[in-house]
């Protein structure tokens, strides 16, 4: 740990202070406000529509963090040997790869508080602006949802930090993170809806399914921490679902990273 | 025991994507004393900063090994005791000169105690003390390399390698790290470093390595070397042309 926090607190420092994070508070304070102006405009399902896009405003937030801000920090370490700085150290590749990602983890729990703050208080207010009558969602469900996109952004940047420790240019590392964020979000669908198409007598073709099935248990499962519908319907989430999905993402952090390490431990910076 | 060691080593680099391997280093073998200022000289693309990289486990060797201090570069507690200044360093844009000493201090287990007074100290004697708390992206490159120079000594390391130390530096800049070395030497520290300007080596160094192509051509006290009626620079070009050049 004595070796990791230092890692760590630097990256949050130099991460917390580029411009991008600010253009992405900028960003998300610009969609915060047409909240209120998609609010003033229904007449019905106002709580829906206010949480809808408060929780699609901080996961969009997340996203954009991690796809610009996490993936340069890493790429800028490596194509700008910046890296030489901590390895000269007595760190080890490994302990720079958790370390960065501590860092990382910092900054997108740090960053999504405040659009989660905004994002709360864009609610409240159109709540108060509206009364009651037209508003039924639970706060419980609203702060679990929050809790679940900054969950699925720590994956989505364990997951950018195992393209980086591979792949040679950070276009790469954005391109196939890219890919694994829209691949996680869509995958159950896919699945269910082959799996429907079977039973309803519609033939697919067994590489298709087979296909489908190892990219089910090769990618994370995006759409399992998604849960703005139920937040936005105010539908209560069973405990279990809780528990279940956050021991998922935790573990399935801790594989990308230790995978991640492995691989760095073999790559030379000359 | 020295304090450096490197033992036969060599190493290739993939050419690409081809199968076709580039010849970096070839039976690499030498070692530093304690106290000494060692010399690294060799024209561009010779192997200096592949050695170095070596000895820093930034890059790992095809063969060989490397000691630091009895250790081997693989273990990362070798590195406790080391400085280093790479070539054209960069940092990071959004972090003061006090910030990213005060990283290096603490990862090479420095007293977090005895860290305000090294980091003023070593700031105000490389010219750096009004620029402390500025983002080092506001730098210039001879402000960079003197932030680079700090972040080496910051830990009052045993051994001080330097990459080019003197490269983007005016002259005022320059003398400022020829007196740095010099104190180092004072201290009883080991300082190894490559540079390409002889001047620098002929005042600084106790010995010189001369490498060509990836093989080391010689290893001599500089004295010795010099004792001969030869210049420098006599020696340095004869090396050269004993291997061909410095296309490779």
């Amino acid at each position: 740990m004595t070796t990791l926090w230092p890692v760590a607190m630097i990256t949050f420092k130099e991460g917390i202070r580029n411009k991008s994070v600010i253009g992405i508070f900028l960003f998300s304070l610009f969609l915060l406000c047409t909240n209120f102006f998609m609010a003033g405009m229904a007449l019905i399902d106002i709580g829906k529509i206010a949480v809808d896009i408060a929780l699609s405003t901080v996961s969009l937030a997340g996203l954009l963090l991690v796809l610009f801000v996490g993936i340069n920090l890493m790429s800028k370490d490596l194509d700008k040997r910046t890296i030489y700085m901590v390895l000269s150290r007595p760190i080890s590749r490994s302990q720079y790869i958790v370390g960065r990602f501590m860092g990382m983890v910092l900054i997108i729990v740090f960053a999504l508080l405040i659009v989660s703050i905004l994002a709360v208080l864009s609610i409240i207010l159109i709540k108060a602006g509206h009364g009651n009558e037209n508003i039924r969602f639970s706060w419980s469900v609203v702060i679990l949802a929050l809790f679940f996109i900054m969950l699925s952004n720590i994956l989505l940047s364990a997951l950018s930090f195992l393209f980086s420790s591979f792949v040679s240019t950070s276009f790469i590392t954005l391109l196939l993170t890219v890919i694994s964020y829209i691949i996680g979000q869509s995958m159950q669908d896919i699945r269910s809806l082959i799996a429907t198409s079977q039973t309803s007598g519609i033939e697919i073709s067994q590489v298709s399914t087979k296909i489908v099935q190892v990219a089910f248990y090769l990618f994370p499962n995006l759409s399992l921490f998604d849960i703005k519908l139920q937040a936005a319907h105010g539908n209560p989430v069973p405990s279990s679902y809780l528990f279940w999905t956050t021991f998922y993402g935790v573990v399935y952090i801790c594989l990308v990273i230790t995978a991640s390490a492995l691989l760095f431990r073999k790559k030379e910076f000359p | 025991m020295a304090i450096i060691e490197m033992m036969n080593i060599s190493k290739e680099f993939k050419d690409g994507l081809s199968s076709r391997k580039i010849l970096a280093l070839r039976n690499i073998d030498f070692k530093i004393e304690k106290g000494e200022v060692f010399g690294f000289l060799g024209p561009n693309g010779a192997g200096k900063s592949t050695t170095i990289k070596i000895l820093l486990n930034l890059v790992y060797p095809t063969s060989g090994k490397a000691c630091i201090m009895g250790k081997d570069v693989f273990d990362r507690s070798a590195r406790a005791v080391v400085g280093y200044l790479p070539e054209n360093p960069f940092y990071y844009d959004y972090l003061t000169a006090e910030e990213i000493l005060s990283f290096g201090a603490i990862a090479s287990g420095m007293d977090k105690t005895d860290l305000p007074g090294r980091i003023k100290t070593l700031l105000s004697r490389l010219n750096l003390s009004t620029a402390s708390k500025r983002p080092l992206r506001g730098y210039s490159k001879g402000m960079l390399q003197r932030v680079g120079l700090a972040l080496a000594l910051v830990h009052d390391p045993q051994v001080v390698i330097l990459d080019e130390p003197m490269s983007g530096l005016d002259p005022i800049g320059r003398k400022m790290v020829c007196d740095l070395i010099l104190d180092l030497k004072a201290q009883g520290k080991t300082v190894f470093f490559s540079s390409h300007i002889l001047t620098d080596i002929e005042r600084l160094c106790d010995r010189v390595g001369i490498i060509v192509n990836g093989t080391l051509q010689l290893v001599d006290d500089l004295k010795h070397l010099l004792g001969k009626g030869t210049t420098l620079e006599e020696v340095f070009l004869r090396e050269v042309g004993r291997q061909g050049g410095d296309e490779r």
